[in-house]
């Protein structure tokens, strides 16, 4: 089981961003979230969702979704310019499983981008 | 201030370059609740000194549905009064995460400054480099100035510079709500840009509580009529407007939400690519977001087409200049010329009817809303931090629910009353 993202849904309005953060230090945070809509490149527009798994980075693009094995590229930090600390160096998605109500990224995506598969 | 807050108010006086920090006491939030209610009594305290004040509403950068709003309160060159633009797309949610609630900006700096505020910290430099650039070289200057390309910047281009009447603060590359030339403030204080980071944390009084709510919120508002509603010209339809959406459909790439706002309220265009491209353009420029409805309509109305209306537009967006002041002016002087209204952009002035007749923007007046209504939502919006657009189409979101989660969320008791008596100063 895991998420899935859909980057031409998805509005880059970065409520999974705060609400894992929330989920992370029950307060409003962004730097511990492990779901990132990447914001960097704000010219033309090109955006996406980044989520940290236990063993891969996992880039949901508008062309499509490209999975990093974590320790095998190069720099799979690369893509995850969307916030000042590396995703590396946050938690894995632990696809919120202390919460009853399930993730709480999809419960607050208000265009309904983030699924479970 | 202990929730919801960094706590902190900057006074930066740009004439001796002296930048003073203050808390924000509970009190001033349980007398003016926060965001139009606390940057007008700011302003009220430094109005000597032709202050410029930004805030953050009591909400944003929460989880409450469409709490991207931040404000600047200054006065209007335009209409002489106080008044209050919207800081959209992610401004207001960096400001509130940069460590500071509030900013005064007084004085007149002697050489051309930008300010940075970042983690709690505020700094008066020069801006040599940034003086004279274009909207777009001063973001791009300042974002790799710093490396980040995610500090949000709230500045000016030439038209602020030079001191027209019609002079806009843009957000990043892009035009702004701001109808009250307050870019010719910017201008005049020799303020180029004010770049913003955070990477703050916002404590929550009764956190759980308060997310359940945030949840009840969103579940109602995607259960509400707004819930369809995908990027500009939907959204002019819904409020009213005229229907513009087959007219900029062609150019449509895709619709980009303000923070944390259900509902996307701004589109993008591609004027010189296939809209329907899906991978990374390797053409390194911003090109168009549209986030204000009026000039399109103007624009459509004199018989332009989508593509020449929003070549305008990004020559606005470029300039620093008021779109919806240049769609006036054109109409006025029966200006059709896409090139001509272009090259007129440095010789237009005023007086324009687009900056209204209320203290806030006209940014979100749209259609016929009554306007007893309207103004008591923007000034809603306004305080608690709610996208002003937004607000008017979800209506779910009710004074009487912001206020009990704005309690939750503080622990301070937040009265219907004292709602009535921040909206009463602010409007009045
Ligand atoms: S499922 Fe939970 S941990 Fe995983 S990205 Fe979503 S909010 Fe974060
Ligand atoms: S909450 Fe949904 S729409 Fe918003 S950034 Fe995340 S995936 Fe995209």
């Amino acid at each position: 089981m895991g998420l899935k993202i859909d980057a031409l849904t998805c509005t880059a309005c970065m409520a999974c961003e705060l609400a894992c953060g929330y989920h992370r230090d029950d307060a409003f945070a962004l730097l511990s979230s492990c779901i990132v809509p990447y914001r960097a490149r704000e010219k033309k527009n090109y955006i996406g969702v980044i989520l940290k798994e236990e063993d891969s980075l996992i880039a949901a693009r508008p062309e499509g979704t490209e999975i990093s094995r974590i320790g095998q590229e190069q720099d799979p930090d690369k893509e995850a310019d969307a916030s000042a600390k590396p995703m590396l160096l946050r938690e894995s998605c632990d696809l919120c499983e202390d919460l009853d109500d399930g993730p709480l990224c999809i419960r607050f995506c208000p265009v309904n981008a983030i699924s479970m598969e | 201030m202990e929730y919801l807050a960094s706590g902190k108010i900057a006074v930066v006086d740009l004439a001796t370059r002296e930048i003073i920090e203050e808390e924000l006491d509970d009190d001033l939030v349980l007398e003016k609740i926060g965001g139009a209610g606390i940057t007008k009594s700011l302003y009220d305290r430094f109005a000597d000194q032709d202050p410029i004040v930004l805030g953050t509403g009591l909400l944003t950068g929460s989880l409450v549905p469409g709490s991207s709003l931040g404000v600047i309160t200054a006065k209007s060159p335009l209409t002489g009064r106080v008044s209050h633009v919207p800081l959209s797309l992610d401004a207001g949610m960096e400001l509130k995460y940069s460590g500071f609630d509030y900013i005064v900006i007084k004085g007149i700096s002697e050489k051309p400054v930008y300010l940075w505020i970042h983690d709690g910290i505020a700094d008066i430099s020069d801006s040599d480099d940034l003086w004279g650039q274009d909207v777009w070289t001063a973001t791009d200057r300042i974002r790799d100035l710093m490396g980040d390309d995610l500090i949000q910047v709230i500045g000016i281009g030439e038209a602020g510079e030079k001191g027209s009447d019609l002079a806009q603060i843009s957000i990043n590359y892009w035009q702004s709500g701001d109808r009250m030339g307050f870019g010719n403030l910017f201008g005049k204080k020799r303020l180029k840009l004010i770049a913003l980071r955070g990477m703050g944390l916002l404590e929550i009084a009764e956190p759980e509580e308060f997310i359940e709510k945030c949840g009840e919120l969103l579940s109602a508002v995607k259960s509400g009529g707004a819930a369809k509603i995908r990027g500009i010209a939907a959204m002019a339809a819904a409020l009213g407007a005229e229907d513009i959406g087959e007219w900029l459909q062609p150019l449509t790439h895709k619709h980009m939400a303000c923070f944390n706002t259900s509902v996307p309220t701004n589109t993008f265009v591609f004027l010189d690519e296939d809209p329907s491209l899906l991978k990374e353009t390797t053409v390194n420029e911003p090109g168009v977001l549209l986030t204000d409805i009026s000039p399109l309509l103007i624009f459509k109305r004199l018989g332009l087409t989508a593509a020449d209306a929003c070549h305008v537009l990004k020559a606005c967006a470029k300039y620093g200049i008021d779109a919806a002041a240049v769609a006036e002016l054109s109409e006025t002087t029966g200006l059709t010329d896409p090139e001509a209204i272009k090259g007129a952009l440095p010789d237009l002035k005023g007086p324009v009817s687009s900056s209204g007749d209320a203290v806030f923007s006209p940014w979100a007046a749209v259609g016929n809303q009554e306007k007893e209504g309207w103004m008591r939502r923007q000034a809603v919006a306004y305080i608690f931090g709610i996208h002003p657009l937004f607000a008017l189409m979800a209506p779910e979101l009710t004074e009487e629910k912001l206020l009990d989660i704005s309690s939750l969320g503080t622990e301070l008791e937040l009265t219907q009353e004292t709602l009535d008596e921040v909206i009463a100063d602010i409007t009045g």
